[in-house]
């Protein structure tokens, strides 16, 4: 199940105390699926490193659930991310050289030995439901865009975490690997019952979360 | 407190302390590596950088394997040296000549670099040669040439001192023949006229008439003599127009005894005593105003020490090199490791820890100073074979240099201090703002 997500008062600061990022209250509820959009520049990507963790908070809180991640330090978020956190990026981030089951079971280089084989098995799984078990020892560099960004979905929730944040996911992608891939994963966070938080300009993907907020000059400016 | 341990370090048997040391050397990084990467796989990763930009990782390991070998090459051609020249004046125990240079003698007598010197008469040679306790007493009669071959007279007894059974036909037992060393490209059965004098310098026809044959030929020595043709010092003598060194009802007579009167003289004379403390004995006794004697090994002993400090110098220089080596090491991993900043960035973004990173670069740089180290050593046995190629083919002393442990002590200090020095490039990457390399 995934985690509830709650800001209140969040500020996030560029150089020179130029400020990024500010958001009032908002309150994304588990299992809950969100698209972010707003003009580029607009601190769509930055809200997301923040709520991942990723950015240092000026002030504010970030909690998931009943874990305040503006209150933890570096590597008390990083291991919150390790265990609660899916990423997915515009432009993939795949290790060329590694196989579609290498990237996809990354994780299982860091992970403790217990969770060694159920990081490999669920990268594995998540593989073949996205259709690319038959490639899983190809390297990623003789992929397609689309093929590349599903092992990033692979990479993402192999270790099956509560929540899932993608940053222009289909951007990189073409209509019909862009409409795959939306569906892949919608249908994946409603099924599981992850949270899906995902900044896009898309408006197919749009259509498939709960909600939609906008975000202009690093501000929250409602609902869409 | 330290005694126990100085006493059992010296009681092992020198290649135990060797390989003790080698291995003390390589312990730090060996023991950063388990810490490291201790619980994690970092290997996969690894690879996967190493294939990434394979062709800059590999020009990174050739420049690290260039300067570890002509590193190693140059302090073990510098060992190789020592022995070779060592080698060949080890069948020179003891050399009797007129008063003057030691080193000078040495280089002449020893090495076939000719001087100019004062010849040793009859009597003195004859007191040498009818003295107790020598057992061989050679004069070494150098001046004429033949090609590149200095043409030496001296006697049978000599040559096989020098050189044991010839490997080909036999020894001079007339003026007009020669045994010829392994180098000298001369046949048996060949013939030569020899030049007055030597090298630029040399009269050519100045033995006109005075026909040699080749009528045997030495095994190879590892010395200058490979190069020299030996002919019988009456032949010397005799093209020269002096006395044959036997009275006029002996001549014709090759070798020992000779005849004080008819003795012209010889710049050198070979001594070689029946027992091994008499060539102190007699060092002293021709030790006098009219005749210098040395032993060529304590000489060159002498001379090494004497190089010994410009040995230092080679080595610090190679310690140097290394040292300047590894700082270009670094700086190039600090420019590698940001090649695979965004890498890194993701795999700090995705949580993976601190120290999983850490040991992703530490290692990505321990394996190209590790290859680049291995590939050294290999470069340095093949710039030792052809260094001592040349010196063999400029010198004629025979250099077989090869990598010795004081090379792989070097390679292992090497690569501790460059591994323990990787630590700051990883440092470094861990240092990065993550969003900022993840947006680059």
């Amino acid at each position: 199940m995934g985690l509830a997500l709650s800001v209140r008062e969040l500020v996030v600061e560029g150089d020179r105390g130029r400020r990024l990022l500010r958001i009032g209250a908002l309150d994304i509820p588990a299992g809950g699926r969100v698209g972010v959009r707003g003009p580029s520049g607009a601190g769509k990507s930055t809200f997301l490193y923040a709520i991942a963790g990723l950015v240092a908070m000026k002030a504010g809180t970030v909690t998931w659930d009943d874990e305040t991640i503006s209150a933890m330090n570096a590597s008390q978020r990083a291991r919150f991310r390790r265990e609660r956190v899916g990423m997915i990026f515009q432009d993939f981030l795949l290790f060329e050289e590694l196989p579609a089951l290498g990237n996809a079971a990354l994780a299982a280089g860091y992970a403790g030995r217990a969770e060694r084989g159920r990081i490999a098995d669920g990268a594995a799984a998540m593989l073949a439901h996205l259709g690319l078990g038959d490639h899983a020892d190809r390297a990623v560099d003789t992929f397609s865009g689309g093929e590349r960004q599903r092992v990033a979905v692979a990479r993402a929730l192999a270790a099956d975490p509560p929540i899932i944040l993608a940053d222009e996911p289909t951007a990189s992608l073409d209509r019909a690997a862009a409409d795959r891939l939306i569906g892949d994963l919608a249908d994946l966070a409603e099924t599981r019952g992850k949270t899906l938080i995902a900044v896009s300009h898309d408006a197919t993907l749009h259509e498939r979360m709960d909600r939609v907020i906008d975000i202009v000059d690093g501000c929250w400016t409602g609902e869409g | 407190m330290f005694a126990p341990v100085t006493d059992a370090w010296n009681s092992l048997p020198a290649t135990a302390q060797d390989v003790l040391w080698f291995v003390i050397l390589l312990l730090p990084p060996l023991i950063i590596g388990l810490i490291v990467t201790r619980g994690y796989r970092p290997f996969g990763l690894v690879r996967a950088m190493m294939w990434r930009y394979h062709w800059t990782n590999a020009l990174f390991v050739t420049l690290i394997a260039i300067s570890v070998g002509i590193g190693v090459g140059l302090i073990a051609q510098e060992r190789g040296l020592r022995k070779g020249t060592a080698r060949a004046a080890e069948k020179f125990d003891l050399i009797v000549a007129a008063p003057g240079s030691e080193v000078q003698m040495l280089m002449a007598a020893v090495y076939l670099q000719p001087v100019d010197v004062p010849l040793i008469d009859g009597q003195t040679y004859d007191r040498i040669a009818t003295h107790e306790n020598v057992s061989l007493a050679a004069p070494i009669a150098y001046g004429d040439s033949y090609l590149a071959s200095p043409v030496i007279g001296t006697t049978p007894q000599f040559v096989t001192h020098l050189a044991g059974d010839l490997v080909e036909g036999r020894m001079f037992a007339s003026m007009g023949e020669a045994v010829a060393g392994a180098r000298v490209p001369l046949k048996v059965g060949d013939r030569f006229v020899p030049a007055h004098g030597v090298g630029d310098a040399a009269e050519h026809d100045a033995h006109e008439g005075h026909d040699i044959v080749v009528v045997g030929k030495m095994r190879l020595t590892g010395s200058p003599w490979d190069k020299a043709i030996l002919v019988p010092v009456e032949g010397v003598w005799a093209v020269h127009g002096l006395a044959s060194g036997h009275a006029p009802d002996d001549a014709g007579r090759i070798g020992p005894p000779f005849d004080p009167e008819y003795f012209p003289g010889t710049p050198a004379v070979l001594v070689r005593a029946d027992q091994l403390w008499a060539n102190y004995a007699l060092r002293s006794e021709f030790t006098t105003d009219k005749t210098m004697a040395f032993f060529p090994g304590a000489v060159l002993a002498g001379l090494h020490s004497m190089l010994g400090d410009v040995r230092q110098v080679m080595s610090v220089m190679a310690v140097l090199t290394q040292v300047l080596v590894t700082a270009g090491v670094l700086a190039g991993l600090v420019v590698l490791t940001r090649l695979y900043a965004r890498r890194l960035a993701l795999l700090r973004a995705l949580g993976a820890p601190d120290r999983f990173v850490f040991s992703v670069v530490w290692s990505y740089a321990a394996v190209l100073i590790g290859a680049g180290a291995i590939l050294g050593v290999a470069v340095g046995f093949a710039a030792v074979g052809a260094i001592s190629r040349v010196v063999t083919a400029r010198t004629d002393i025979l250099v077989t240099a090869t990598l010795g442990w004081p090379e792989f002590h070097l390679v292992a200090g090497f690569v501790s201090l460059t591994v323990i020095l990787a630590l700051t490039p990883a440092f470094m990457a861990l240092s990065r703002n993550i969003v900022t390399d993840l947006r680059a």
